[in-house]
């Protein structure tokens, strides 16, 4: 539960929150033990809370995602510190490492806040929403979105004008401007990493004209517009709010792409683009919907289904690398393509384009150590030592790893991986008690 | 009571929970579409079903009752298969002194992945119900 | 039944669309916003959010409801959720009832919006009908035996013995075969690994004989299990590999954790050539030859090999056989398999017959050195595979190459190498036993993919590794390390609780005349004498609540719990 720090000591520290951080302070608390959990955003969940349905069952992510949330929120066993950052973690003794974790103020007293939205009404500044990736705006005063949690305002002084609209409508009187950050220092005995991962920047891919063309929007944008918790209750086309009836999918934006710096391949961006495709054909039957791939790699457990399946349903399928994007006057796209199947070079238009940008490590993990660093793989990601046989162990002893702070991974491999560093977490707290 | 429906019959289905509950859940989940007047009341086990909530539900007004079996997956046992063999024998009798057709009383095995059989069986039963009952 | 009536609450869920976009839902809550019991009605975007599960304990608190009922997805999901709002709002949790609309009424006609409206409307009725008989009651506590049976020691079965037995928990290791290590033991170099398949093996072997509570078993099998969920007896044959003598012993334990792995796909008679020449072999078979040779020419059969095809898929993504998924790890073992041989012997040259390389995450980097190394790919498509066939002494694989715009591609190879994908094990006779249920893909399927992974629906039973599917080690290892976590959860406390919904018996009624003692499976039935008369009562901690006692008894004394014929019959009520 987020609550006033009670203790100075913990069984685990797992950093981040999202589902592979949530699963594994889950098991950890479940089994007994004393879990910290720290998280940066405002909210837990991760990038899942904010998806749609999830590859190949197409169950609602958030019914996945909210019990589990709910659940860490209320554990007993769970110190939730949301807003917060963990840095200069050090081992002090063979049993126990020390850090340090900061917490940002988040101006408003979350156990007094009734998430009533007058704040948000109140709020003159109108900033882009972060948590709809830049789709709709959102005040300064804001809750972050709606199956957030904790559901709780937040103010967002970078972007505050300090004019106290808020604090006047509140009714609780929970808006507070003097809070100040944090510092806590805390003992744990084995820490999880479970920091996830970053997406590829499209606009490091000009050709592709993601923010110079407004109808090129990421998969994630697409995402939000496919949500229950959607900001336009349909799918349109930021350009001009018309509704798109040819959609074209690039997969591969940034991924197996030495030339960009990540040669490997992401793992996820196939599944999730058919899933999009086939909730694409749900929501807009008269789409035409295209996914222009390099190989469709459908490896999961009912994953080829899932593929063949959106075929079935009339998705076109094109192998073919994406050359250029170009707009036109009216804002459809112009794409030129080597088509593989013939052979030579082609143009087709679309009137939206969602790029499937790929998997990039997130390089907090740089920050959070102190002299003793943890060691990263070739391409940044949290190295595993043993990675075969114990594929949750890192360079240090007592510190795991979980989830896509690995690599790539799809939601049940996290949840798996997070399954096996808790696992981990849990041996060496016993063994380390004997 | 006893409604006629135009184009479904009422079928009731006694599921269990743990072995045809799935699979009928996942005829959903995969969009296998079936009458939406078969209902299910989920119980433990297909060798607990009394003889006379079966005779309720025909005069209540439902046209069939199915009884998804769990055979022999049943979690409490293989004698489930005999025991609930024994009990539509002896609600068949039932049904006949009541002059009530007995083949409006149908049984299947229904395993947790059996949801195409399941919607199978939805489909004959209420083709021939709606052929014998409200022709 | 009752005496005042109850006042319940009722939550219709949108499920974000999932139901509200083929039941009308509103409608749902004013059809039963009328019912006696009925205190109060919402529609909610998500039943299950944490700001929906705040309102919903304090709507109890500050209405005093007796109980609650939830219309939302299948109660195999949320359940449990619901159930753990209501303690939270310190109503007893068998009070709350619920009722499926996703599964079996949005989802189930999605064709039809006003029969699934209609639909949902009897279920919640039928729900608010067995509200009505809903009680508070109590569970039962049983002892689970801290032990944990894991079957099968493959690199999942060995790693989840080890992680168990790292918890202080007795663990059974059950091998069919003479030695632990299963399939990786036989694999020799593997990719990102600096050890060899049967080192891994060694190393996690000599880790298993520290542990002092783990019991190996080779040679034996599980032929027999009795119980459930927190004391499961098995019985366990082991044959003496000398003699051949069998001995059975029986050992109880809380918790299974099957790990019983994958077999490789059989090719069928000229199935790509497969038993006519004799230079077509299978993926095991071709690793085989690599790992025991250490001439500096690859020989086989007598005659060097240069030339080398690949033909990828065999067995896996079938269009017209039963295996149509994708078997997800050979592509890389594969190009792992054919640089090791390039790098190990003189004059390879690999030719990959694929239908798209799928060497996801950081395995991208074993193909791309392939290409760079001189491999060379052809693709195609599930409707243009390869053809082999063997003219005089040579055997040609033609096939239309995607890649080069259907060109088509001819290799004459020394040896033909068949990617035959993973199947689940031939023999299910442990899975039968334990009443395994099996996805579409014919592997053991969990619950729930994403909620509960590694649980199947037997309680107690967790599913690690390969048998679940294929995974390639690093995969393997983490689903058989998460099962351990879970099968340590289900015992570590050394209690379970056991639900209380069993049968119960009315002594007016009863005049003991042994059926009810005859039908149950489980001994739960006492014979008693109670004032002056003979008659039966239900052993409740023993008693599973099947129910099959209930439709035997002639004078009809007896009832389940939460399943008694006048609830059923409300329900039925409900229902037409």
């Amino acid at each position: 539960m987020e609550q006033i720090l009670k203790n100075i000591s913990y069984d685990a520290l797992v950093i981040g929150a999202g589902i592979a951080g949530g699963e594994a302070a889950l098991n950890l608390a479940n089994t007994g033990y004393k879990v910290l959990l720290v998280e940066k955003d405002l909210s837990v969940g991760g990038k899942m809370i904010m998806l749609s349905k999830v590859f190949p069952t197409l169950d609602c992510s958030a019914c996945i995602t909210t019990p589990k949330v709910s659940e860490i929120s209320r554990h007993p066993n769970i110190t939730l510190f949301t807003g917060s950052e963990v840095s200069n973690i050090h081992r002090v003794s063979d049993v126990e490492f020390v850090a340090k974790v900061t917490r940002k103020p988040r101006y408003v007293h979350v156990a007094d806040c009734t998430s009533c939205q007058l704040c948000e009404k109140a709020c003159p500044v109108s900033v882009t929403d972060q948590y709809q990736f830049g789709l709709i705006g959102r005040k300064a005063a804001f809750i972050p979105f709606s199956i957030c949690s904790p559901k709780a305002a937040a103010i967002d002084i970078e972007n505050c004008t300090l004019c106290g609209a808020c604090e006047k409508v509140c009714p609780t009187n929970c808006i507070d401007f003097t809070m100040q950050p944090e510092e806590m220092t805390l003992h744990v005995r084995t820490v999880i990493v479970a920091t996830g991962f970053n997406m590829f920047d499209p606009k490091k891919m000009p050709r592709y004209g993601y923010g110079e063309y407004k109808n090129v929007i990421t998969a994630l944008q697409m995402e939000r517009q496919l949500a229950p918790t959607r900001p336009f209750n349909t799918i349109l086309r930021p350009g001009d709010g018309k509704v798109p009836d040819k959609i074209a999918y690039v997969l591969c934006v940034g991924s197996r792409d030495a030339s960009v710096g990540n040669p490997i391949c992401s793992q996820i961006c196939c599944m999730y683009s058919i899933k999009q495709a086939q909730l694409l054909m749900g929501a807009l039957p008269m789409a035409d919907v295209t996914i222009y791939y390099i190989n469709i790699r459908s490896f999961g457990k009912g994953f080829e289904e899932f593929y063949q399946q959106a075929k079935g349903m009339g998705v076109n399928f094109v192998k073919g690398k994406i050359g250029r994007i170009k707009a036109k006057e009216n804002g459809n796209l112009i794409l030129r393509y080597e088509d593989i199947n013939e052979g030579r070079l082609r143009e087709a238009e679309h009137d939206m384009v969602v790029l499937a940008n790929g998997v990039l490590p997130n390089g907090d993990v740089n920050n959070i150590f102190g002299d003793e660093k943890l060691k990263l793989d070739a391409f940044n990601f949290v190295g595993q030592t043993d990675m075969l046989a114990s594929p949750a162990r890192t360079s240090m002893e007592g510190v795991f790893v979980a989830g896509t702070a690995t690599g790539p991974m799809d939601i049940p491999d996290s949840i798996l991986s997070a399954g096996a560093a808790s696992a981990e977490a849990i041996s060496y707290l016993i063994q380390k008690t004997v | 009571m006893g409604t006629i429906h135009s184009n479904t019959a009422k079928i009731l289905v006694f599921s269990t929970e743990k072995i045809s509950d799935p699979a009928i859940d996942m005829a959903g989940l995969l969009k296998l579409h079936y009458p939406p007047t078969v209902y299910t009341i989920t119980i433990p086990c297909s060798s607990g079903i009394k003889p006379s909530w079966i005779l309720y539900a025909y005069e209540k007004g439902f046209d069939g009752v199915f009884i998804a079996a769990d055979g022999s997956d049943c979690v409490y046992g293989e004698s489930c298969t005999e025991k609930t063999g024994n009990l539509v024998g002896k609600t068949h009798e039932l049904m006949k002194s009541k002059n009530i057709d007995p083949a409006r009383l149908r049984m299947a095995a229904i395993c947790s992945v059996c949801s195409e059989s399941f919607v199978k069986q939805m489909r004959g039963f209420n083709e021939y119900l709606l052929k014998t009952l409200h022709a | 039944m009752e005496k005042k009536p109850k006042k319940i609450g009722v939550y219709i869920c949108h499920c974000g669309g999932n139901i509200s976009d083929y039941v009308d839902v509103e409608k749902v809550r004013q059809a039963v916003e009328g019912d006696e019991i009925v205190f109060l009605s919402k529609t909610t975007m998500f039943a299950c959010s944490d700001a929906n599960q705040r309102d919903m304990v304090e709507d109890i608190k500050a209405n005093d409801l007796d109980g609650v009922v939830v219309a939302s997805c299948s109660p195999k999901l949320h359940l449990t959720t619901f159930r753990n709002v209501s303690e939270r709002a310190n109503l007893n949790k068998y009070t709350y009832v619920h009722a499926n609309i996703r599964e079996q009424a949005s989802w189930a006609h999605s064709d039809n919006k006003m029969g699934a409206t209609e639909k949902a409307i009897h279920l919640v009725k039928a729900a608010i009908a067995k509200s009505r008989y809903a009680e508070a009651l109590e569970s039962n506590k049983v002892k689970a035996v801290k032990a944990v049976a894991v079957i099968g020691a493959g690199v999942a079965g060995l790693k989840a013995a080890i992680s168990l037995a790292e918890k202080d928990t007795e663990v059974i290791l059950i091998e069919r075969e003479a030695e632990v290590g299963g399939r990786v033991a036989q694999w020799g170099s593997l990719f990102s690994s600096q050890e060899t398949g049967r080192e891994m093996i060694d190393r996690l072997s000599a880790q298993l004989k520290l542990h002092k509570n783990i019991n190996l078993l080779t040679n034996s099998e599980v032929v027999g299990n009795k119980g459930s969920v927190g004391n499961i007896a098995l019985k366990i044959r082991r044959k003496d590999p000398e003699t051949g003598a069998e001995v059975m012993t029986e050992m109880t334990v809380g918790s299974v954790l099957m790990a019983t792995g994958f077999d490789y796909y059989k090719p069928q008679q000229a199935e790509f050539g497969y038993g006519v020449s004799d230079r077509v072999i299978t993926m095991p078979e071709f690793k085989k030859v690599i790992d025991t040779q250490t001439s500096k020419k690859l020989m086989y059969n007598g005659r060097e090999v240069k030339n080398i095809a690949y033909i990828y898929c065999v067995g896996s993504r079938q269009t017209d056989g039963e295996n149509t998924y994708c078997s997800r790890n050979c592509c890389t073992s594969t190009i792992h398999a054919a640089v090791t041989a390039r790098q190990k012997f003189s004059n390879i040259q690999n030719y990959h017959f694929n239908r798209g390389l799928r060497t996801y995450g950081k395995q991208e980097i074993l193909y791309a050195d392939s290409l760079r190394q001189g491999d060379i790919y052809f693709q195609s498509y599930e409707d243009g595979l390869p053809v082999v066939s063997v003219e005089g002494k040579k055997t040609i694989v033609k096939v239309n190459d995607v890649l080069t715009a259907n060109r088509e591609i001819e290799v004459e190879a020394d040896l033909v190498v068949l990617v035959t994908g993973m199947v689940p094990q031939t023999d299910n006779s442990v899975g039968s036993l334990f009443k395994l249920p099996k996805g579409r893909d014919k592997f053991y399927n969990e619950v729930h993919m994403k909620l509960r992974p590694v649980e199947t629906v037997i309680d107690g039973i967790t599913i690690a590794g390969a048998c679940q599917g294929p995974k390639n080690i690093a995969e393997s290892v983490n689903s058989a390390l998460s099962a351990a976590t879970k099968s340590y959860s289900i015992i570590s406390k050394g209690e379970l609780e056991s639900q209380p919904l069993v049968a119960t018996i009315d002594p007016s009624k009863c005049s003991w005349c042994g059926a009810c003692e005859k039908a149950c499976p489980f001994d739960a039935i006492l014979k008693v004498d109670k004032d002056g008369k003979t008659i039966a009562e239900i052993n409740n901690t023993v008693c599973k609540g099947c129910g099959m006692c209930a439709p035997v008894c002639e004078p009809d004394a007896v009832n389940l719990i939460a399943c008694s014929s006048a609830e059923i019959m409300s329900m039925i009520d409900a229902l037409v």
